[in-house]
């Protein structure tokens, strides 16, 4: 909760590591803000850019929400799936449509030729997504149990873990070099803009300039 | 030495050693001075009320967050208080109706909320709050209980903070009329609680000609209307007459108040702002310190909850984090 430094203007932005990183990069480039050195130097987590007082480090995308909602960072990227799941207290001004991918229930392809998802009452899932699993099958009236897992999650099914996933793909090669397929979509994910809510009350006219700029080139 | 004794405290539950407890001291002793000086009296109210009572007063937001038990000599639930303001109500409708209005009282004691319903974590806060009750909401009272505030927190020292000021019968009072089903309703004032212009500009393409081109144009530009005063105007030329218009009125009488008392460099505005308790009906406000990344306070009018405890009266008020409150006090004094 504690924001170091006594830096008024300083504006402090937390980019997911992985996937969405190069993504996440070129887009604030666009619009004027240089983090390319978070790309190059791989172990490194905070960069100050002290000429245009930014700045920037490079978080988990799990825990970026919770930096961002303890204004640790003012402002942040992050997918979907993970806001979803976590339901922080913060801004999501805008939709980036970077890093796709989508959400999806899976299941073992022999399975699948003999299933009929109209018929389940009761379900066991492994999935790194408890809350939106559940979520997800309550509405349907569907009792679920869900396994929380934090990777290799594609290999639950194989081993007698549970009979069914939730997890994101992106081109689908996974699941099927794992013998599973897709059974039903749950969303698609695409990042946000996140933001914090002291940050955006404490330096409207920063946080503005950064949603309107990003508003234009997307 | 107590081996094998498991001696933790249930999650979310902590003890606060003297150091700490010291800082909480001040800041209870200079908060109290001020809402004493501002002519607050102090209540003293019970931990533990019988939920359907309590229930009267609280939104389906608040009633998750209930702590609640079976009182076991009559089987009625009882439950541990979330929030202070729905017993306040209670009070003054019962024990203290025949005190003529209006009433100004405070109070300082710790609430029970559950965090997270699913883990059934709950957390400890400590509130100190006011509460101000009139026959009538006027721009006055509203402008008078955000100065309380406000002198409060210059009497800490504190120098670098911001009060927030909304008002939630703004975005009702354009959403409200939109003739669109609840469920669109709901996704609506969802996508404006998370300031996500991408998601509000889907949902009124897909609304397509249920709404008007001016009408969308001012849905669109609500999560905007954030930043200095300057956003009142912007929205004032936009707001349709009734409710919305009122609302913007009653807000910059409100700032002039506070301008003349030369206190406007605290102020900030956000006229998307809608979260906050079910039971706020009019202006809202949170105070916000430079280092912190939570709110310090927060606080609202709320006209229809004394009617629900069969006394008609208007009312606002507001109550510190103290936890956050401290952690301000560090880094700002």
């Amino acid at each position: 909760m504690r924001k170091t430094g006594t830096n008024h203007n300083l504006l402090a932005i937390a980019l997911p590591k992985g996937r969405v990183l190069k993504e996440a990069v070129s887009l604030l480039k666009k619009i004027g803000i240089d983090c390319s050195n978070a790309i190059t130097s791989s172990r490194k987590l905070i960069f100050e850019n002290k000429k245009e007082n930014i700045r920037f480090m490079v978080i988990r995308p799990q825990d970026l929400p919770t930096f961002v909602e303890y204004g640790a960072a003012d402002i942040g990227i992050a997918g979907k799936d993970v806001l979803l799941e976590q339901e922080k207290d913060i801004y999501e001004p805008l939709d980036l449509g970077i890093g796709f991918c989508r959400m999806v229930v899976a299941e073992p392809k022999e399975l699948g030729l003999i299933d009929n998802p109209t018929h389940w009452t009761q379900i066991r899932v492994a999935t790194k997504y408890p809350n939106i699993t559940l979520k997800y099958f309550l509405r349907k009236g569907i009792q679920v149990e869900t396994i929380k897992l934090y990777g290799s999650i594609e290999a639950a099914p194989l081993l007698g873990l549970s009979d069914r996933i939730v997890d994101l793909v992106a081109t689908g090669e996974t699941l099927k070099k794992n013998g599973l397929i897709e059974v039903e979509e749950i969303l698609k994910v695409t990042s946000k803009l996140i933001c914090n809510r002291a940050s955006l009350k404490t330096k409207p006219e920063r946080i503005r300039e950064v949603i309107e700029k990003l508003r234009q080139v997307i | 030495m107590l081996k094998g004794k498991n001696i933790s405290l249930p999650q979310g539950a902590k003890d606060i050693l003297p150091d700490e407890a010291e800082k909480i001291g001040l800041a209870e002793e200079i908060i109290l001075s001020t809402f004493k000086r501002c002519g607050f009296k102090r209540i003293i109210l019970p931990l533990v009320e019988y939920i359907d009572v309590l229930s009267l007063g609280m939104g389906s937001d608040l009633k998750e967050k209930v702590f609640k038990f079976i009182e076991p000599s009559t089987g009625r639930v009882v439950a541990i208080s979330p929030d202070i303001t729905p017993q306040v109500a209670r009070v003054v409708a019962t024990r203290m109706r025949d005190i003529p209005l209006p009433l100004k009282l405070c109070y300082n004691r710790s609430v029970l909320r559950l965090q997270d319903t699913s883990s059934g974590k709950s957390k400890e806060v400590l509130q100190i709050g006011a509460e101000y009750l009139t026959e009538k909401q006027t721009f006055q009272r509203d402008a008078e209980i955000i100065i309380v505030a406000i002198e409060a927190l210059k009497a800490l020292g504190l120098k670098d903070f911001k009060i927030d000021i909304g008002d939630v019968s703004f975005v009702r009072g354009i959403i409200d009329n939109l003739s669109i089903d609840e469920m669109e309703r709901k996704r609506v004032k969802d996508a404006i609680a998370l300031k996500d212009v991408s998601a509000l500009e889907r949902l009124l393409s897909k609304l397509g000609g249920k709404l008007k081109k001016n009408t969308r144009e001012l849905i669109m530009s609500i999560p905007g209307f954030f930043g200095t005063e300057d956003v009142v105007h912007r929205a004032m030329d936009m707001a349709p007459a009734g409710v919305t218009k009122d609302a913007l009125k009653n807000l910059i009488s409100v700032l002039d108040i506070i301008d003349k008392k030369g206190l406007k460099d605290f102020i900030t505005i956000d006229l998307g702002e809608i979260r906050g308790f079910d039971y706020y009906t009019g202006i809202i406000f949170e105070g916000f310190a430079h280092g912190v990344g939570k709110a310090i306070l927060n606080g609202g009018r709320y006209d229809n909850l004394m009617a629900k405890y069969a006394y008609n009266c208007s009312a606002t008020g507001f109550a510190f984090d103290i936890e956050n409150l401290v952690i301000a006090m560090d880094i700002g004094t």
